[in-house]
């Protein structure tokens, strides 16, 4: 009996988290194009950061990818 | 004792499968070029503004574009349009420009700065672009003065206004004079 309670309280957690599933379409992105969501608020330092980074590792790529979040791209 | 419910790892891959089914429930119904244009009555995004209804311009060729003002190649294309509706809408041009800012006060700040000539309905639910199935932003569809899709356009680059104008000019030459 235990299990099962425990079984359907796991279902009831997961279905209930499917409220979080739902795809943004695309003219629904005014809030993900804000400035603010972006993973590095200023281009120029992070861009510069990455310079920096690809001339000490020796690497570059693979840290970003282009996009503004107006899906156009 | 054997259990009478279903032992742990034949749910889960039940309820697994189910979520996977979820995964392909998306609909995509887009709107593809030959398609009858879907209809839509939307209301000014200004004021004082009337209905705008697609219907009305049967017969017509009709630029729809979808638009919000969070969308930098939209408001790059959008006072190209302006030129093309300026100098096309004498031989019977439209452009209906819809505007999904949701608060739609955002699309009028933008118009305060930028003044556009054609109609610009305001769908801040977007009803519309969920019927016509927009991909991504900007999307427009050049509408054929029977009603079907002459072409459909994704984002908006450099160049691509003169290839827009050649399909306007195309679709103007089948109105009945």
């Amino acid at each position: 009996m235990n299990t099962r309670i425990r079984l359907l309280a796991v279902i009831v957690v997961i279905l209930g988290s499917q409220q979080a599933c739902t795809e943004v379409r695309a003219w629904e992105r005014g809030n993900l194009a804000r400035e603010e969501m972006a993973w590095d608020p200023d281009p120029l330092e992070s861009a510069l950061n990455d310079h920096i980074f690809f001339s000490k590792e020796a690497s570059s790529g693979g840290n970003n990818a282009a996009g503004g979040g107006c899906g156009c791209n | 004792m054997k259990p009478d419910y279903p032992s742990p790892p034949s749910a889960m891959s039940a309820l697994g499968l189910f979520f996977l089914a979820l995964g392909f429930c998306i609909p995509v119904l887009a709107v593809e070029e030959g398609d009858q244009a879907p209809a839509f009555s939307l209301p000014s995004i200004h004021d004082a503004g009337d209905e705008i209804n697609l219907s009305d311009y049967a017969g017509q060729t009709v630029y729809v574009d979808f638009w919000a003002s969070w969308c930098a190649p939209c408001l790059r294309s959008l006072p190209l349009y302006n030129e093309l509706y300026l100098q096309y809408r004498d031989q019977g041009l439209q452009v209906i420009a819809i505007n999904v800012d949701n608060p739609a006060e955002d699309g009028k700040d933008f118009l305060l700065d930028t003044p556009l000539d054609f109609l610009i309905p305001s769908d801040p639910d977007g009803v519309t672009p969920e019927q016509y199935g927009v991909i991504g932003m900007p999307t427009s569809y050049l509408i054929d003065p029977d009603g079907s899709i002459r072409m459909v356009h994704v984002g908006f680059r450099d160049g691509d206004i003169e290839h827009i104008e050649t399909a306007i000019i195309d679709s103007l030459a089948r109105q009945s004079p």
